[in-house]
C-alpha cells in the first residue's frame, strides 16, 4: 500500500527531473542574428496562441485558418482564454515560464504589460516595415511604450453611430441626414420614440463598462475632454465635455428614450439589439453590420460618426486586438513573421476585407470588396478620428464592472445625484487607482 | 467513556502508536506539502506587495492596515454576513421541516426525499449557470412564469441591477440546490431517535407539535448545530454563485468577501492584498468555528 | 447504541404505528408532490431547452415546451474547440484520479486516527481539517506557482491533486467518524486471531464502512467534476480543459461575447447526467453513509 501511494511523490520527482533536464535550450535570437520577416515558417513544430473569448472570434479563426493553410509546417493552435480571466492567466504564465509562443490580447491591456517589462521588444525586427506607417493608430499607440514596439494589430473594431432608416422616415426625418450634434441627436430620439409600440430612439447599456468606453467614451471625446489618468500622477475625466455628456445621457434615460431591459445589459447581448429593429439609434461597432443583417435583413440602416456637444466634431473608439509575444516565448521569429503574414496586402483583401471586417491597414480601406458595401466604407472613416486610450490600469479604471467609470454613469443615468459631486468621486476613484 | 480505555489492548501497546502513524502518515505529508505549505506561503505573501509580473516587495503589516481602511472590504463582509444571516434560517428551518415531512417510511416520502436531494449532487457551478439562465430578464422562464400567471406585467430584472434582489435571487438558487443535504443529515438524525420515546410521546397524546418541540428536537439538537456550523461556513465562503450570476454587480453591492480576495487575486494582480483578506477571513470562520463548538460541546448534557 | 443498529429497527416499529387520519395523510402527499416538482422542474427546463432548435432557443420570450426537437445544441457543443470528447475525457479523468488520491490517503487515515493511540490525535486531526476555512481561490496561486516547477500544470494529475487537497477535509472527517462507529468486536475477534492491523483495516473496517468510502468517493466525483476556478488557473492547454471551463466560455461563445443558450443548456445538461445517474445508481450507501458518517 505504502508503495502506491508513493507514486504521486515519484512522479512530481521524475517531472522535476525532466523539467530541470530540459531547461537551458533557451536562445533568444538579438535583432542582429534575426532573420528578415517572411509570411512562412521560421521553424516547424505547432505554435501555441491564446486568446481571449468573447472577441471577434470569426476573424481570429478565419485569419489562423489562412496562416494553416499556408504553412502547415507551423501550424497554430489556439486556446481561448475566458476573457474576464485573460489578464491574471497571462500574468501566471509569464511569472511561471509556461507562455505560449505569441497571443492575441486585448489592445488596452498592452501598456501595462510593456511597462511590466513582460513583452518581447520587437523594435529592431519591425519598426522599418512601412506595412506599419498606415497600420491603426490606435492599435500602434497601445502596441508603443516608451518609443519601443511591442505588437501589431490582430483585429480592429471601431464604433460608431448606428441609424435606423426605415424608423428615420416614419418619424418625418431625412434618412439620409443623421445627427451631427448631441443636441440634434435627442431631438432625433424623441421624434422616434413618440411612434410608440416599444420603439426607442436610442441604447445606453446600463450594466457594460466595455460598452460604455466603446460607445458613449467617444462622445466625450468629441466635446473635447479627456478620460483616463494615463499614470501616476496624471488628471482624468479632465474638460466639460465629462459633465456634457453625462448631463446628455442622463437627459436620454429620463425622458424615456431608452428601453427599460437597457440598465440590466452586462455585454451579452449588446451586439443583438440594434438588429432588432426596434432602436433609432445606437453607438456600437462595425461588427454590428454582418449581425444585423443577418438578424434583420430587411432592415434599412446607415451609419454616422459618433458626434459631440458642438456640431461637426466626433470621435471614435479604436478597439480590438493586438498580436504580442509574450516574454520567453520560444518562436519569436514564428510570431514576427505572422504578423508579416496579418499585414500583408493579400490577408489584408482576400481575409480582413472579404470577410467584411476592417482592415488594419489605412491604406487598404480601398479594396473591393469594401467598395460593394457602402456600409463598411463609412464606417472605416471612424478610423480616422478614432484614438485608443492609454493607461497602465484600464481593466481597473474603466473596463472593471466593479471600477469607478462604470460607477459614475450608472449614477448619472439612473439617479437624481449632483453630476458634479459624481464626477469628482470617480476622479478621485480613478486617480487613486493610477497612483499605485 | 474515555476512549483510551475502549481501545483494545492490541491497539494500546507503545509500537502500534508507531503503526498509526504510519497510516496517517501520507494523508499528514500530502497536507503539508499541499494544504499547510501554500497557506504558510499566503502569509508571506500577505506581507508583500506583488502583481506577478513585478518582483515581491516587503511592506510588512501595510495589507492589514489598508483592508480595515478600505471601503469595499467593509460592503463585502457586511454583505457576506447579511447573506448569511438570512440564508441560514432558511436552510435549517426548511431542512428541518423538510426532514419530518419525509422521514416517514413511505415510497412517495422517498421519492421526494431523493428530488429534494438531487440539486445537491449536480454542482454549485452548474446550478448558478441553470439560475442564471432562468432569472434572465429576456431569456429566463421566471419572468415568462411570472407575467403568465399574471403575479408581474412587465419583466423583472433579477441579476445585476438591484442589489437585494439580486441576493435574494441567489439565495433562492442556493436553497433548491443545498437545502437536500441538510435535510438528510436531519433525516438521520430523527430516525435515530430510539422508536419507544416516539411512541410513548403519542401514547401521552401529545400534538405534533409538541412532539417536535419536546421530543425530536432536543434529541436532534446535535445535528441541528453541526448542520447549522456547516451551512454558517459554507455561506461566509460563498463564491461561486456569486461569481457566475451577478459578478459583484451592481457595483460590487454583491461582492462577497471570497469574490473580492478572488478580485484582487486575478484580474487587479494584487496578490498580496488577496492574501491578507484571506487570511483575515480564515481567521473571522475560525473565531466563529470555535464558539459554535464550544456551544455544541455545552449542548451535549 | 449506534445508528446503524437504530435504523434497522424502524420498519418493524412503522407497522405499529397508527395509519394518520386520511385528510391529512392526502394533504401530505400532495405536498410532497409539489416539493418533488418545485425540486425537478428547473432540471427538467434545463433538458428541454437543450433539445430546441438554435433559433427557439435563443429566442425572448422564450416558450416552455420545445416546438420541435433538434439537437443543435448538441452539436455545436459537441464539435466546440478541442471537441467534447477531449473535455469529458479530461473531467472523467480528473475525477477518477481524485477520487483514488482522496481514497488512498484518507481511508488509513481515519483509520489511524479513530483506532490508533497516536499522541495528540485530536490536534492532528483538527490540523488535518485545516483547508475547511481557508477561501481556497487564494492559495491557488502559491499552488499554481508550485505545480509549473514539478511541471504539473496542464496535467489531469495535478488537478486532481489540487481537488483531492479541497475535498480531503470532509472525506477525512466522515470516513474517521465510519470507522469510530464500527463495533470493535469485530476488530477485537480478528486480531486475537492473529491478523495484523493491515488486514484488519482491509477485511474488517473497510467492508463494514461500504457507505461512509461509496459517499466519499461520490462527493470527490462531484467537485471535482464541476470545479472551475482550480482548473482555469492550471489548465492553459485548450486540450487539457475541463467540461466546467468549457461551460464558461459558452457564456460568451457567440462573437463579442454573446451568449449561446442553446450550447449553454446542453453543456449543462451534459455536466448534470453523468452526477445524477451516479447518485441514483448509488443512493442507498449514499444516504446512509452520510447519516452515519455525520451523525454520531
Amino acid at each position: 500500500m505504502r508503495s502506491r501511494l508513493r507514486w504521486p511523490v515519484l512522479l512530481a520527482a521524475a517531472a522535476l527531473l525532466l523539467a530541470a533536464c530540459s531547461q537551458g535550450s533557451d536562445k533568444p535570437s538579438t535583432a542582429a542574428q534575426a532573420p528578415a520577416a517572411t509570411t512562412g515558417c521560421a521553424s516547424s513544430g505547432e505554435l501555441a496562441m491564446w486568446e481571449r473569448s468573447g472577441g471577434n472570434k470569426q476573424m481570429v479563426d478565419m485569419l489562423v485558418a489562412a496562416w494553416n493553410q499556408k504553412n502547415p509546417n507551423c501550424k497554430i493552435k489556439l486556446t481561448y482564454i475566458p476573457h474576464t480571466e485573460m489578464v491574471g492567466k497571462i500574468a501566471q504564465g509569464i511569472a511561471s515560464g509556461e507562455v505560449p509562443d505569441l497571443m492575441g490580447m486585448d489592445l488596452i491591456y498592452a501598456p501595462q504589460f510593456e511597462d511590466a517589462q513582460q513583452l518581447v521588444d520587437l523594435t529592431d525586427r519591425i519598426s522599418a516595415w512601412p506595412e506599419l506607417k498606415t497600420a491603426s493608430k490606435g492599435h500602434m499607440t497601445v502596441a508603443t511604450y516608451k518609443d519601443r514596439l511591442y505588437g501589431v494589430p490582430l483585429y480592429a473594431d471601431v464604433s460608431a453611430l448606428f441609424y435606423n432608416k426605415d424608423l428615420f422616415k416614419k418619424a418625418g426625418l431625412d434618412p439620409n441626414k443623421p445627427p451631427t450634434s448631441l443636441a440634434e441627436l435627442r431631438a432625433y430620439a424623441d421624434k422616434i420614440t413618440a411612434l410608440g409600440g416599444g420603439i426607442k430612439g436610442y441604447y445606453l447599456p446600463g450594466n457594460c463598462a466595455g460598452c460604455n468606453i466603446f460607445t458613449v467614451g467617444p462622445l466625450m471625446w468629441a466635446s473635447g475632454a479627456k478620460i483616463e489618468a494615463t499614470g501616476p500622477g496624471d488628471e482624468p475625466l479632465v474638460g466639460d465635455g465629462v459633465k456634457q455628456v453625462l448631463q446628455f445621457t442622463r437627459d436620454m434615460v429620463s425622458s424615456g428614450n431608452v428601453p427599460e431591459g437597457a440598465r440590466s445589459e452586462n455585454g451579452e447581448t449588446f451586439h443583438l439589439q440594434f438588429g432588432s429593429g426596434k432602436v433609432g439609434m445606437m453607438g456600437t461597432g462595425n461588427f454590428n453590420i454582418t449581425l444585423a443583417r443577418q438578424q434583420n435583413p430587411k432592415m434599412d440602416f446607415g451609419i454616422a460618426l459618433l458626434p459631440g456637444m458642438q456640431p461637426n466634431t466626433s470621435a471614435s473608439f479604436i478597439g480590438g486586438d493586438l498580436v504580442v509575444v509574450p516574454k520567453g516565448s520560444k518562436r519569436v521569429d514564428d510570431a514576427v513573421n505572422f504578423m508579416k503574414f496579418l499585414l500583408s496586402d493579400e490577408v489584408q483583401v482576400e481575409v480582413y476585407a472579404k470577410a467584411l471586417n476592417l482592415t488594419t491597414r489605412t491604406d487598404m480601406v480601398d479594396n473591393k470588396y469594401f467598395q460593394a458595401e457602402p456600409l463598411v466604407q463609412d464606417v472605416a472613416k471612424a478610423l480616422t478620428v478614432g484614438r485608443t486610450p492609454y493607461t497602465l490600469t484600464f481593466f481597473e479604471q474603466i473596463n472593471s464592472p466593479q471600477g469607478p467609470w462604470l460607477k459614475m454613469l450608472q449614477r448619472a443615468y439612473y439617479s437624481d445625484d449632483n453630476l458634479d459631486t459624481v464626477i469628482a468621486d470617480a476622479k478621485t476613484a480613478m486617480k487613486a487607482i493610477a497612483n499605485q | 467513556m474515555p476512549t483510551s480505555s475502549r481501545d483494545t489492548a492490541v491497539y494500546r501497546s507503545r509500537r502500534s502508536r508507531l503503526v498509526g502513524l504510519a497510516y496517517l502518515a501520507p494523508a499528514l505529508l500530502f497536507v503539508l506539502v499541499f494544504t499547510a505549505w501554500p497557506l504558510a506561503q499566503m502569509g508571506w505573501m500577505s506581507l508583500h506587495s506583488w502583481s506577478l509580473l513585478t518582483p515581491p516587495r516587503f511592506i510588512g503589516l501595510a495589507n492589514y492596515r489598508r483592508a480595515f481602511a478600505d471601503d469595499q472590504f467593509w460592503v463585502s463582509f457586511v454583505f457576506t454576513l447579511k447573506y448569511t444571516v438570512i440564508i441560514t434560517p432558511v436552510l435549517i428551518v426548511g431542512g428541518y421541516l423538510l426532514a419530518l415531512l419525509v422521514s416517514r417510511p413511505s415510497r412517495l416520502r422517498r421519492f421526494t426525499r431523493t428530488c429534494v436531494f438531487l440539486p445537491v449532487v449536480i454542482g454549485l457551478g452548474v446550478s448558478s449557470l441553470l439560475w442564471y439562465w432562468l432569472f434572465s430578464s429576456e431569456f429566463g422562464l421566471v419572468n415568462k412564469a411570472l407575467q403568465d400567471l399574471g403575479v408581474i406585467s412587465d419583466p423583472v430584472l433579477w441579476l445585476g441591477v438591484d442589489g437585494n434582489r439580486s441576493m435574494l435571487a441567489i439565495i433562492a438558487s442556493v436553497v433548491w440546490k443545498v437545502i437536500g443535504f441538510g435535510m438528510i443529515l436531519f433525516v438521520g438524525a430523527i430516525q435515530a431517535i430510539p422508536a419507544e420515546i416516539t411512541e410513548a410521546s403519542l401514547v401521552d397524546g401529545a400534538s405534533w407539535w409538541q412532539r417536535v418541540t419536546r421530543v425530536i428536537l432536543p434529541l436532534t439538537l446535535r445535528t441541528v448545530l453541526l448542520v447549522t456550523l456547516v451551512s454558517v461556513i459554507g455561506s461566509l465562503l460563498a463564491f461561486d454563485q456569486f461569481y457566475i450570476m451577478t459578478a459583484g454587480q451592481p457595483q460590487n453591492e454583491t461582492a462577497t468577501s471570497v469574490f473580492y480576495v478572488y478580485l484582487n487575486s486575478f484580474p487587479y494582480l494584487r496578490l498580496g492584498y488577496g492574501a491578507a483578506l484571506s487570511l483575515i477571513l480564515a481567521l473571522t470562520i475560525l473565531a466563529f468555528t470555535v464558539v459554535q463548538l464550544l456551544l455544541t460541546r455545552r449542548s451535549h448534557a | 447504541m449506534s445508528a446503524t443498529v437504530e435504523l434497522r429497527r424502524i420498519p418493524a416499529v412503522a407497522a405499529r404505528r397508527r395509519p394518520r387520519a386520511g385528510r391529512g395523510r392526502y394533504l401530505m402527499g400532495a405536498v410532497c408532490v409539489a416539493i418533488a416538482t418545485v425540486m425537478l422542474l428547473p432540471l427538467a427546463a434545463s433538458m428541454l431547452a437543450s433539445v430546441k432548435p438554435t433559433a427557439e432557443a435563443a429566442a425572448s420570450p422564450p416558450t416552455y415546451l420545445p416546438h420541435s426537437l433538434s439537437l443543435d445544441s448538441y452539436q455545436r457543443l459537441w464539435t466546440y474547440q478541442q471537441g467534447l470528447p477531449t473535455y469529458l475525457l479530461n473531467s472523467l479523468g480528473t475525477a477518477l484520479l481524485a477520487i483514488a488520491f482522496t481514497l488512498l490517503l484518507t481511508v488509513p487515515a481515519a483509520y489511524a486516527l479513530a483506532r490508533f493511540p497516536i499522541p495528540g490525535r485530536e490536534v492532528l486531526f483538527v490540523f488535518l481539517l485545516l483547508a475547511l476555512i481557508v477561501p481556497y481561490q487564494a492559495l491557488l496561486t502559491p499552488m499554481f506557482l508550485m505545480f509549473a516547477r514539478v511541471g504539473l500544470t496542464n496535467t489531469l494529475v495535478g488537478l486532481a491533486i489540487l481537488h483531492t487537497a479541497i475535498q480531503l477535509p470532509f472525506s477525512l472527517y466522515i470516513l474517521r467518524n465510519s470507522f469510530s462507529a464500527i463495533p470493535r468486536e469485530l476488530e477485537e475477534a480478528a486480531i486475537t486471531d492473529g491478523a495484523s492491523s493491515w488486514q484488519v483495516l482491509l477485511r474488517i473496517c473497510v467492508p463494514s464502512a461500504v457507505p461512509a468510502i461509496v459517499t466519499v468517493a461520490l462527493f470527490a466525483f462531484i467537485m471535482s467534476w464541476n470545479e472551475f476556478l482550480g482548473a482555469l488557473v492550471l489548465m492553459s492547454k485548450g486540450a487539457s480543459f475541463t467540461l466546467p471551463l468549457i461551460l464558461a466560455a459558452a457564456r460568451t461563445e457567440t462573437s463579442l461575447g454573446g451568449t449561446d443558450w442553446g450550447m449553454l443548456q446542453a453543456g449543462i445538461t451534459i455536466s448534470i447526467i453523468p452526477c445524477v445517474l451516479v447518485y441514483l445508481l448509488l443512493q442507498r450507501y449514499y444516504v446512509s453513509g452520510l447519516m452515519t458518517g455525520a451523525v454520531k
